[in-house]
């Protein structure tokens, strides 16, 4: 395995997560080599044949470069879902996603009747010092009208290089004011952990995805809560990895460690035994001063999310509270081709502490609490986990059943959230369905049953 | 063109649909190193080094491929050996080792529906409406049609036992009856009221012109040349075949004039198809093509052909709408190609694809009321991919033919047309079943 430059990293549900390795060596067969003719070169030979008379012969001119990528999709798709081609511009999505930072102006916008509004400005950006509010709609950017646009388009529009202007036009409150702003653009980083105290006594961290900034982000929530609740009035911590979809490996191992001090925290295993990796945690590290931890979990909880709760959970250190987990126990390694696009390949699973492979079963909460889910949302907030993507890994035994994915927006509705509390002031939560604790005894066996990738978070909200 | 050892198709099947895999979002490839197969082999090598498990280089061939034809049209599709064997069997015309009955499922029973000439099951005596109840051991209840025809299926020279009910009375018989290679052919006729040859081409493969040249010799000498008033042409629900047999029959029907053109990418990759003369089988007599929306490709330059040289009248609804040409390309040992290389044109210049041909005389069935919803054909025009045709596409018709002649509502309008009612007459009346 090629893997000293690359960074191992946890595909998320949907395509987020990942980070760069450095550029391989790229290793072409020249046609030599291919007539040299093992059972591969006579296959790729087939492919070069099949790719030339199409080249020559096809009824109307292919697009070379579309036809070789759905080529490459093809042979991706006959490997499992989270193997995948990226092409320039989704490459550079997928980085700026997992870094976490950009260069931009600092606001979270929503579309809202085909307007660009502002959700909130964040604290000390441009932004948020040009005077911009919750509630300003965005009419222009750069003297292009917004209507028309969709929000990817318009967030698109306003990033752009650090110290570089932008110029948007506001549409301000009841009166319609409008006023003109310049911003210069400067680094923004998106904050994956949030955080803040529940009932005087408890810290409770909300991690949104893994990015590169998780494990800072999360210390710093930590020392925060620290200095806001007395350390003997402080009874525990919420960790609240629901909806998570995953990100880094290496986030995710800074995450456990913030929490205990000694221990393998989660390994790794390729196709053959030396590509074994084995993360231990780092003495020293853990951050919590071993104040009661419950995790929240549900069906939209995915790998780097689920190696944090598999290893508190394996480690005793922690209690888990919601619904079962995603189910995806596989590493993906992005490999750089040529100067643009990547590849995003399967090249791992990972198991827990114990030797458990979550891969298509999913994590099983330790108390089974369901959310009360309104009626216009009933069957649409259950996630169909791993085991329902088609030619997922296959994993023995596997969970095919669909697992509640719903946080409800007011938390004094949020039972998960609610009974995590209570466990930590003493509680013992009531379980929904008693014969779902525990270790995870998953009882359907199945094939590979036909299932739709598992929606998006449900975050229609973007920061920019 | 790599047209060399190549057979020209068009279309086999009119849902001859894509194999494998469909994939939802075409990205644009913007890769400034590698690109074309270099990318690919690279691609391919990382994953056969890195992927979790070790992956089947034949599966992730197969799987690019596909995925690479997927992106063109609905008929490029990749033939692995044995497809590859079995498309060729089905252009040679259709054989297997077996009886030589016509069969259909009449009330849990198989009916037969008639025995071929000369073949064992008509040598051992069978007749039309003998209900078989056992073959060899096994009750045919219960068995579908499939199961039931598997059974009597089977290597030449082995023998098979059938228990027969026959006539009013049900007496039973047995029959013992040794099976021998039975040829299908693509290609039926027999007269029709003492007065028309009718001739319906179930698909264009390598013995259907030979078929209709047969059919022709046939009415020559029964009812003969003076007593007949014309032919009617049935390719309804015929998928295709061969363009070279296209050609031959509407030849058949012509003395002179383009049949057919195919247009490839460029200019110098056009073909022109005319008629020889002197091979015209049809003594000007007038003839009526059949069509449904399940005509297809070879169908439809035959009568596309027929109906520009005017030389035809179309009856029947709209055909399917498949305007374009396949190739087999050979791959050696590894199957063969079949990839779209051109689009066809009729004589008048027009393209059909994923229009179809309308009919001179747009004449419905009466469809059960079972099988409404489900024997219209989409057409081309449905299809996903299909090669585009300016903004005037059309989908969707009518596919069904009853099997009883006598309710078969085009079949009499064409009957009627040819005993001298007028056109206008035939769009709205109700068949009216002709004396014989």
């Amino acid at each position: 395995m090629n893997r000293n430059a690359g960074f191992l990293s946890f595909g998320v549900v949907l395509g987020a997560a990942v980070t760069l390795a450095a550029p391989q060596t790229l290793a072409y067969l020249s046609p030599a080599a291919q007539a040299a003719a093992s059972d591969t070169y006579r296959q790729l030979n087939l492919f070069g044949d099949v790719f030339d008379k199409i080249r020559n012969d096809y009824v109307e001119k292919p697009d070379e470069s579309k036809l070789i990528e759905a080529a490459i999709n093809g042979m991706l798709s006959s490997l499992d879902p989270h193997s995948s081609y990226m092409d320039a511009k989704s490459y550079k999505d997928m980085q700026v996603q997992t870094k976490g930072e950009f260069g931009g102006l600092g606001i979270e916008v929503t579309q809202e009747d085909g307007l660009i509004k502002v959700v909130t400005p964040i604290d000390d950006t441009p932004a948020a010092k040009a005077g911009i509010l919750s509630g300003d709609i965005i009419t222009a950017i750069d003297d292009t009208p917004t209507q028309g646009m969709t929000l990817d388009q318009a967030v698109e529009k306003m990033r752009g290089a650090i110290n570089s202007p932008v110029k948007l036009k506001i549409v301000r409150g009841p009166k319609k004011d409008v006023k003109d702003v310049t911003v210069v653009r400067d680094l923004i980083r998106v904050q994956s952990v949030r955080s803040h105290v529940e009932g005087g006594d408890v810290g409770y961290i909300r991690i949104t995805q893994f990015t590169e900034q998780t494990g800072d982000g999360l210390k710093e929530a930590m020392d925060k809560l620290k200095t806001e609740i007395p350390a003997d009035k402080f009874k525990g911590y919420v960790l609240d990895l629901r909806n998570n979809p995953g990100g880094l490996l290496d986030q995710s191992i800074a995450v456990v460690n913030s929490f205990i001090d000694r221990g393998e925290i989660v390994s790794t295993r390729g196709r053959t035994p030396d590509e074994t990796q084995r993360f231990d945690a780092r003495p020293g590290g853990d951050l919590s001063g071993g104040k009661p931890l419950v995790v929240l979990i549900n069906g939209g909880s995915a790998s780097a999310s689920e190696i944090v709760s598999g290893a508190l959970q394996d480690h005793k250190r922690a209690t888990l509270i919601g619904t079962r987990s995603f189910g995806k126990g596989s590493v993906q390694t992005i490999m750089p081709l040529g100067q643009d696009g990547a590849l995003r390949l399967t090249t791992a699973r990972y198991y827990t502490p114990s030797g458990r492979s979550i891969q298509a079963k999913g994590i099983e909460p330790d108390y089974k609490v369901l959310e009360d889910v309104p009626a216009d949302l009933k069957g649409k907030d259950d996630m169909k986990g791993e085991a329902s993507l088609k030619g997922h890994l296959a994993n023995g035994e596997e969970d095919t059943s669909a697992s509640q994915a719903y946080v409800p927006p007011e938390e004094k509705d949020d039972k998960q959230l609610k009974a995590a509390i209570g466990l930590l002031h003493g509680e013992k939560p009531a379980q929904a369905a008693a014969a779902d604790t525990g270790a995870a005894k998953p009882a359907v066996q199945t094939g590979k049953a036909d299932g739709s990738q598992a929606p998006a978070p449900a975050d229609s909200s973007k920061p920019n | 063109m790599a047209r060399g050892i190549s057979y020209l198709v068009v279309g086999i099947l009119a849902g001859a649909a894509l194999t494998g895999i469909s994939h939802g979002v075409v990205q644009v490839a913007t890769a400034n190193g590698a690109s074309g197969v270099p990318l690919f082999t690279e691609v391919f090598n990382k994953v056969r080094t890195n992927y979790a498990e070790k992956p089947d280089d034949d599966k992730l061939v197969r799987g690019a491929i596909d995925g690479m034809l997927a992106s063109l049209d609905p008929h490029s599709t990749y033939f692995d050996p044995k497809a590859l064997q079995d498309f060729q069997t089905s252009m040679k015309g259709e054989e297997f080792g077996g009886l030589g009955l016509e069969v259909m499922m009449d009330d849990g029973l198989v009916k037969v529906v008639s025995p071929i000439d000369d073949t064992p099951a008509a040598r051992a005596g069978l007749l039309t409406g003998d209900m078989i109840t056992r073959i060899d051991d096994t009750p045919v209840k219960g068995l579908t049609l499939k199961e039931a025809v598997d059974r009597m299926r089977g290597p030449a020279k082995s023998s098979v036992r059938l228990l027969v009910q026959r006539g009013s009375g049900k007496d039973a018989r047995e029959f013992t009856i040794v099976r021998e290679i039975i040829h299908v052919q693509s290609v039926r006729s027999h007269l029709e009221g003492g007065d028309i040859g009718y001739i319906r081409i179930t698909q264009f493969n390598q013995e259907a012109y030979d078929g209709v040249r047969k059919a022709f010799d046939h009415f020559r000498s029964d009812p003969g040349e003076a007593k007949l008033k014309g032919y009617i042409l049935d390719l309804r629900n015929n998928p295709g075949g061969l363009l070279n047999q296209a050609v031959e029959i509407t030849n058949a029907f012509v003395d002179g004039g383009e049949i057919v053109s195919t247009r490839g990418r460029d200019a110098d990759n056009r073909q022109t198809y005319s008629a020889r003369s002197g091979v015209n089988l049809s003594q000007g007599k007038p003839v009526v093509v059949l069509i449904n929306g399940g005509s297809a490709s070879a169908s439809e330059i035959v009568s596309g052909a027929l109906q520009d040289l005017k030389r035809a009248t179309l009856i029947g609804s709209r055909s399917f709408g498949k305007g374009s040409v396949q190739t087999i390309l050979p791959l050696g040992e590894e199957g063969a190609l079949k990839l779209t290389t051109a689009r066809y044109f009729t004589p008048s210049g027009r393209s059909i694809q994923a229009k179809g041909i309308e009919p001179d005389i747009p004449v419905a069935e009466n469809i059960p009321d079972d099988l409404k919803g489900k024997v219209s054909s989409l057409g081309e025009a449905s299809l996903v991919g299909h090669l585009k045709n300016g903004t005037e596409e059309a989908k969707g018709s009518d596919a069904y033919v009853p099997p009883d002649k006598t309710k078969d509502t085009q079949l009499q309008a064409a009957i009627n047309l040819l005993h001298g009612a007028k056109p206008e007459a035939l769009k709205t009346a109700p068949a009216t079943v002709t004396s014989q």
